[in-house]
């Protein structure tokens, strides 16, 4: 019997209210640091205990305790400095990263949470980094005389932690590159910065980038050196599996099959629709099934409706398919 | 000859000093029931006023009202004509910044002015022209989702109408400067030359207003000699990240002028005054016929407000320099 069809998550979790409110307490200096991070731990353990729940077969720790995904890692690495507020929509700001200076890794980024999530459960919980050409990409540029040397200094930073992951357990190492997509003609740039975050790595990789122009990018984008792709497949219509039928996708595909745009929840038939597809032109044991991006702009309460209806999509997808776990 | 100085696009929103009105607390206030939407209206007011008075006094000469209202650069406009409707957040091209995007859902026809009363409330607290600020027909059926037309011919032709009609309000309303946000024709293969003049045509046909087609973050080079071909009056350039830029400015028709995109709105790091005004020598060595502007070279929106405002004030700074050496 073949297996295949693992369920997971690409990464982030919405924040629940309460810590939304406490982050802002925190940050208008109400809150002090320690009381913050006692409630992300408790959070990040209900995050995971729902996750099992659901049944899941590969947890994340949700991010609850990180902020913007490029911010996060730039306000612990010497070189970078953080702007005042810039708006990404409407109402919606966030500090965006300066590089000012060598950007370097110092200190443990995310190990410690890492470690903190895995003892928490016998699943495997996946390391999450954000990727050299992303964080080049979304980040201010004061010090680098070009956006290559920026990025492969940053790779060799993430470098560093994705093998400290790894060194701490970790067997899933997720290296996020959203902005991969969208400068077709800096892929040769994003592939060889990847290959050097991800030098040296025996755990699984993998990277998540988000919808773009495949017609320029696929199937170059098969070249980025991980082993799997996550991609946003439900977004698109799945409009992306014609592309597979003409240049066969040869690396293992986290295979996104919820809108994260959406509040609505997604039925069960059509995921199995869509996973149905998938199977004409990918062996099941290629396939990871996830939502297309992360979860946190969605409620609480809609990103775990929609993880436990595509997790019944898939068990019944196995039965039917007579796929083993 | 003196260089003018003008902004392409919007403006950041948040103050920099404290005890400005702040926008973003206003919305946040109303959202929680704290404050109206009179309140908002009031804060918008103050922000276009603040915003005003920034670029007035780093001397530039032709401002912009900063689109304070405006979440994006999208659905401002395309709210507002009939035949959208305003769908999910994606990513606005390689920026990490968002729209909603638009959806065509029926005939695209222009229904009452939308840009007009903020104009005007801009243009009264100005002394000098405000440029008035749309989205360009092509880049905004670019990044709509087209469920209606049978091909894009089609749609572009009545977007461009419903555009040109806008266009006209403004013009009727007094503006004199009318500038369309073109980042698609940055893209556009040779191909699409075709459907470029489609969508320009109609917004650029017996204005009398001095219109600016600016193309961010690209280089309109695969289409040029179409564009050529159309009646606008400037063409603003990105010639820090697409400098193949240079290269169009032997081509631009006479009697037109270029807004030359020196200052970076994508990053931090501040221009030297000195060099920029030698690029503009370079340009007036290209063309000394043509009239040249000094620009940003997208929307200052990319940046937080301190730095924008530094930005502002550099533009300025080169633009008199370049002035005084002759342009």
């Amino acid at each position: 019997m073949p297996r295949g069809l693992w369920t997971t998550t690409v990464g982030s979790f919405p924040k629940p209210p309460r810590l939304e409110k406490a982050r802002h307490q925190h940050a208008r200096g109400e809150l002090k640091a320690d009381a913050l991070e006692a409630m992300e731990r408790e959070e990040t353990v209900e995050v995971i205990r729902r996750q099992e729940r659901i049944g899941l077969d590969i947890v994340v720790d949700g991010e609850l305790y990180r902020g913007d995904m490029t911010t996060y890692f730039a306000e612990r690495m010497p070189g970078f400095a953080i702007s005042n507020p810039v708006r990404s929509y409407g109402n919606r700001y966030y500090r965006k990263p300066i590089a000012v200076g060598p950007i370097r890794r110092k200190k443990a980024l995310t190990v410690d949470w890492w470690k903190f999530a895995q003892a928490q459960t016998s699943k495997p919980v996946k390391g999450m980094l954000t990727g050299p050409y992303t964080m080049m990409d979304w980040a201010f540029n004061e010090h680098y005389p070009s956006r290559e040397a920026m990025a492969m200094d940053l790779a060799e930073a993430i470098n560093e932690e994705a093998l400290a992951l790894q060194e701490a357990g970790a067997k899933y190492i997720q290296i996020d590159e959203p902005a991969v997509s969208v400068r077709p003609e800096e892929l040769p740039l994003a592939v060889k910065a990847l290959a050097r975050a991800a030098q040296g790595l025996k755990a699984k990789t993998i990277t998540h980038i988000c919808y773009g122009d495949f017609d320029v990018i696929y199937p170059a984008l098969l070249d980025l050196p991980v082993d799997q792709i996550d991609l946003e497949m439900a977004n698109s219509g799945y409009d992306l599996l014609e592309r597979f039928r003409k240049h066969p996708f040869t690396k293992e595909i986290g295979y996104g099959v919820l809108d994260v745009h959406s509040h609505r929840i997604e039925t069960k038939e059509e995921i199995k629709e869509g996973l149905r597809r998938g199977l004409e032109v990918l062996r099941p044991e290629q396939i990871y099934v996830d939502p297309d991006c992360g979860l946190k702009t969605r409620t609480v309460d809609e990103a775990f409706a929609k993880l436990e209806v595509m997790v019944e999509a898939v068990r019944e997808i196995r039965a039917e398919k007579g796929i083993d776990v | 000859m003196k260089i003018e100085t003008t902004l392409a696009g919007s403006y950041p929103k948040l103050p920099t000093e404290p005890g400005d009105v702040n926008l973003r607390v206003t919305k946040n206030r109303r959202d929680q029931g704290k404050a109206t939407d009179q309140d908002v209206l009031e804060a918008v007011r103050e922000t276009t006023r603040r915003i005003l008075k920034i670029q007035e006094r780093a001397g530039v000469d032709i401002p912009v009202d900063g689109s304070a209202a405006w979440d994006d650069a999208q659905t401002y406009v395309a709210r507002g004509i009939g035949g959208f409707q305003i769908e999910g957040l994606i990513r606005y091209l390689d920026t990490n910044t968002y729209y909603r995007q638009p959806a065509i859902v029926g005939r695209i026809q222009w229904e009452r002015p939308v840009t007009v009363e903020d104009w005007k409330l801009a243009q009264s607290m100005s002394e000098r022209p405000v440029k008035a600020f749309l989205p360009g027909p092509y880049s905004l059926h670019h990044f709509s989702r087209d469920r209606h037309y049978k091909s894009p011919a089609e749609a572009l032709a009545d977007l461009g109408q419903a555009l040109a009609q806008e266009a006209q309000a403004l013009e009727e309303a007094g503006a004199r400067w009318i500038h369309f946000e073109e980042p698609w024709l940055g893209k556009a293969k040779s191909q699409d030359a075709a459907l470029v003049k489609a969508a320009l045509e109609p917004v650029l046909e017996g204005r009398k207003a001095r219109v600016v087609i600016h193309v961010p973050f690209g280089a309109p080079t695969a289409v040029w000699d179409s564009l050529g071909e159309l009646p606008w009056s400037v063409i603003g350039l990105d010639l820090r990240e697409a400098p193949e830029g240079w290269d169009l400015i032997p081509r631009v028709p006479k009697g037109r002028a270029v807004a030359l995109g020196l200052i970076e709105a994508r990053n931090t790091r501040l221009e030297d005054a000195a060099e920029v005004a030698r690029e503009v020598a370079r340009a007036r060595a290209l063309r000394s016929d043509l009239e040249f502007q000094l620009s940003t070279t997208a929307s200052l929106e990319y940046l937080p407000a301190d730095k924008a405002e530094a930005k502002v004030a550099r533009l300025a700074e080169a633009a008199r320099i370049a002035s005084r050496n002759g342009g």
